[in-house]
């Protein structure tokens, strides 16, 4: 027995190894390499995880699914996400196709969609339009609503599953001035129109996901009912995608934590195998920092998404802020590690067909993976999106901290892992903080708990000083935006800037949060001993940390990297065992 | 911390829209007289990001949680000020 085996076992990753074996060992890398490059649809993949109802942890256990959790359902995305992104990508959509009902739908029209879901039908959203990527207050398809029929016309451009969806939830104008109030979101089933109200639009050639189902739809007078098909209250229906947003966007950041454990591993297995110069590359000391760097921001995300995922259930009220700063944060950082890990397998990672020094068709899995990635950081809210929406917080961030206020309870609930999650209240989910945000309040009284454990045990000095020079930051940052308020879409650049800063500061936060609320219960794991992972990981975020502690950290991380990419288990903070089949 | 105002007891939805005609004069650095209270607060010069801070601004003096979707549903001072009135007095 190994020491992780005794240590607390995390229900989301009991879960994960349960899909797992489910799922049993991904299938030949050749043969999703060949699908990809003739942009052929994952049929067998998705269909294994219909096989395993996983449709069914998008849908809320009120209506008979198994959402409970949003964590276990995050955390069975990532290991989808981990086999292929394609995949996850086509199947998690129905998540995101549905979620508005969740948030605003009435109890008939969840049961109806959910019903819909566990028949397996592909569920989308259709927001995007051709002519306003992310501008969707001025989106042009429009409802003209005549007694009780509404006649849905024009066009949805960039949807996911629009043409193997049954159902669509659709976001459509209603007065013909627009505004906040001018829009609503439609159920659009495609069984219950007549031929021709919706034509899918032809597949739309991509740099990665190939094989998924990116096209769009054209509505043509498509007749829907103006109430049991209204998702929410007239006139809500932006407010009802802002909101739902946050729970996607937040857990976008599985399928960016899936690709990074993906790359890593084969990263990490090419480095172990090639020799140069007379010895292994993992053992020359630039190689072995470039991949332990990476996997120390790979924990931070893990740590961020996990304190992000978890806040969804016990402080809805701040999601604005994190799940922009997590959507964010999460796949630039993990673009950012791909792309580090891609120089370190050199030229293997521009062949399509080697994977270290094996040749063979589709093993060459690393350009997927970073293809793949790529859209992550563009849908859903891109990276600029994101941004803007922080910095028109900034107000209300800098305000809430001013004020002062008292600790969260909420907060220690998401931190601690062994803490029962509430369940979700979406009705508590708001358009902005109106307290600012609880792990920044928190920072202070964090470092001062880390240097009362510092003083007992002086291990932990490095990383109670790098906390310390994290708090220095973050108040040194909130006294910077919290001076002219700045208005969207006149962003300055250095409005952009301040934003970066404050996803950092959040993410490094929460991630000295997650450590505190767990160092008792992890004691007798090394990466959480002593602080190491936390200690590489706010390195990253480029908080000044001491060398020979840093070193020191960095060989740990080392070990437990390799240990977990030949053990057959996730690369992650916490255990949790793989099938997936590395010896292709 | 900040508490609420103790003097909301005989408030008025006049003196509600005299406070937000205050507020907004000073923001867009106006003479409060110029401050026409039947018209849209976007026609005011009043983007949403003013409208998050005006929200911080009638928790701390009125102690009361509202969400900026109050000036989408109510987009003019008057019509504002009787929505925070009602809160106020209930
Ligand atoms: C593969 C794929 C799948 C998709 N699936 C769906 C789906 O299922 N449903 C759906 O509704 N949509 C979907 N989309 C659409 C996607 O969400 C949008 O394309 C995306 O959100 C942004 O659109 P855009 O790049 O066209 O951005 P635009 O809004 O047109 O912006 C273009 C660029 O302008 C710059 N920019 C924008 N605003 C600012 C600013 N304020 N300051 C400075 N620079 C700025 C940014 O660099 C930005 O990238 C999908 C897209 C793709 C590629």
């Amino acid at each position: 027995m190994t020491a992780t085996d005794t240590t607390f076992r995390h229900a989301p990753m009991v879960a994960l190894e349960q899909l797992e074996h489910h799922l049993g060992p991904a299938g030949p890398a050749a043969e999703r390499s060949a699908d990809d490059l003739a942009e052929e649809f994952p049929v067998a993949d998705v269909a294994a995880l219909d096989a395993c109802d996983l449709a069914l942890h998008y849908v809320p256990e009120e209506y008979g699914g198994r959402l409970r959790d949003f964590e276990r359902s995050a955390a069975l995305i990532r290991a989808v996400a981990g086999r292929d992104l394609t995949v996850a990508i086509a199947h998690g959509k129905t998540f995101l196709g549905c979620v508005c009902v969740w948030v605003a739908g009435s109890a008939e029209q969840a049961r109806r969609v959910a019903a819909l879901v566990a028949a397996k039908v592909p569920v989308s959203w259709g927001l995007t339009e051709r002519e306003h990527g992310s501008d969707l207050v001025n989106g042009e398809l429009t409802a003209v609503v005549d007694g009780d029929v509404v006649r849905l016309t024009g066009e949805k451009y960039l949807i996911n599953n629009a043409t193997r969806g049954g159902l669509v939830t659709v976001l459509a104008r209603v007065t013909p001035e627009g505004g906040p109030r001018g829009f609503d979101v439609y159920l659009v089933q495609r069984d219950r129109l007549p031929g021709g109200a919706y034509e899918p639009l032809p597949k739309v050639p991509t740099v990665g996901i190939r094989g998924a189902d990116i096209s769009g739809f054209a509505l043509r007078e498509a007749e829907v009912h103006a109430v049991d098909d209204r998702v929410g209250e007239p006139g809500t229906g932006l407010e009802t995608v802002v909101r739902s947003l946050q729970l996607t966007r937040t857990l976008c950041s599985s399928l960016s934590l899936g690709a990074a454990d993906h790359g890593l591993v084969e990263a990490v297995r090419f480095a172990s195998g090639r020799e140069l110069y007379g010895k292994v590359l993992a053992d020359l000391p630039a190689a072995a920092r470039t991949l332990t760097e990476c996997y120390a921001d790979h924990l931070l995300n893990e740590a961020f998404a996990t304190v992000a995922t978890r806040l969804i259930h016990t402080v809805p009220g701040e999601l604005a802020t994190v799940s922009a700063a997590v959507k964010y944060l999460v796949p630039v950082r993990t673009e950012g590690l791909l792309a580090r890990l891609r120089g370190l397998l050199g030229a293997r990672a521009w062949l399509l067909d080697v994977r270290g020094d094996e040749v063979a068709q589709g093993v060459g899995e690393f350009q997927k993976v970073e293809r793949d990635h790529r859209i992550v950081s563009l849908f859903d809210g891109n990276t600029v999106v994101n941004l803007s929406s922080l910095v028109s917080q900034f107000p209300m961030v800098a305000r809430g901290h001013r004020a002062g206020r008292e600790p969260e309870p909420g907060l220690a609930v998401a931190a601690d892992l062994t803490a029962e999650l509430p369940p979700a209240d979406f009705a508590a989910l708001r358009l902005v903080p109106m307290k600012g945000v609880s792990v920044l309040h928190n920072l202070a009284p964090a470092a001062a708990e880390l240097a009362r454990l510092a003083a007992r045990d002086p291990d932990l000095t490095p990383v109670a000083g790098v906390v310390d020079a994290l708090l220095a930051g973050t108040r040194e940052l909130l006294g910077e935006i919290a001076v002219q308020p700045i208005v969207p879409p006149d962003v300055p650049p250095y409005a952009f800037a301040l934003a970066r800063r404050l996803a950092t500061m959040i993410a490094g936060a929460s991630a000295v949060a997650l450590w505190l609320g767990n160092q008792q219960a992890m004691s007798a794991d090394p990466l959480w001993r002593k602080g190491h992972w936390l200690l590489a990981a706010l390195a990253r975020l480029g908080v000044p940390a001491d060398d020979t502690a840093l070193d020191a950290s960095h060989a740990v991380l080392g070990t437990v990297l390799r240990d977990q990419v030949f053990g057959s288990r996730l690369t992650s903070l916490l255990h949790a065992r793989l099938v997936r089949e590395r010896t292709a | 911390m900040n508490s609420p105002d103790s003097t909301t007891v005989d408030v008025t939805p006049a003196d509600v829209a005299a406070w937000l005609v205050e507020r907004i004069a000073e923001y867009r650095e106006a003479p409060a007289a110029e401050i026409d209270t039947t018209v849209p607060l976007a026609e005011l010069g009043l983007d949403s990001v003013y409208v998050l801070s005006l929200c911080g601004d009638v928790e701390d003096k009125w102690g009361l949680v509202v969400e900026p979707t109050v000036a989408w549903d109510h987009p003019t001072i008057d019509a504002l000020a009787v929505h925070l009135h009602g809160e106020i007095a209930s």
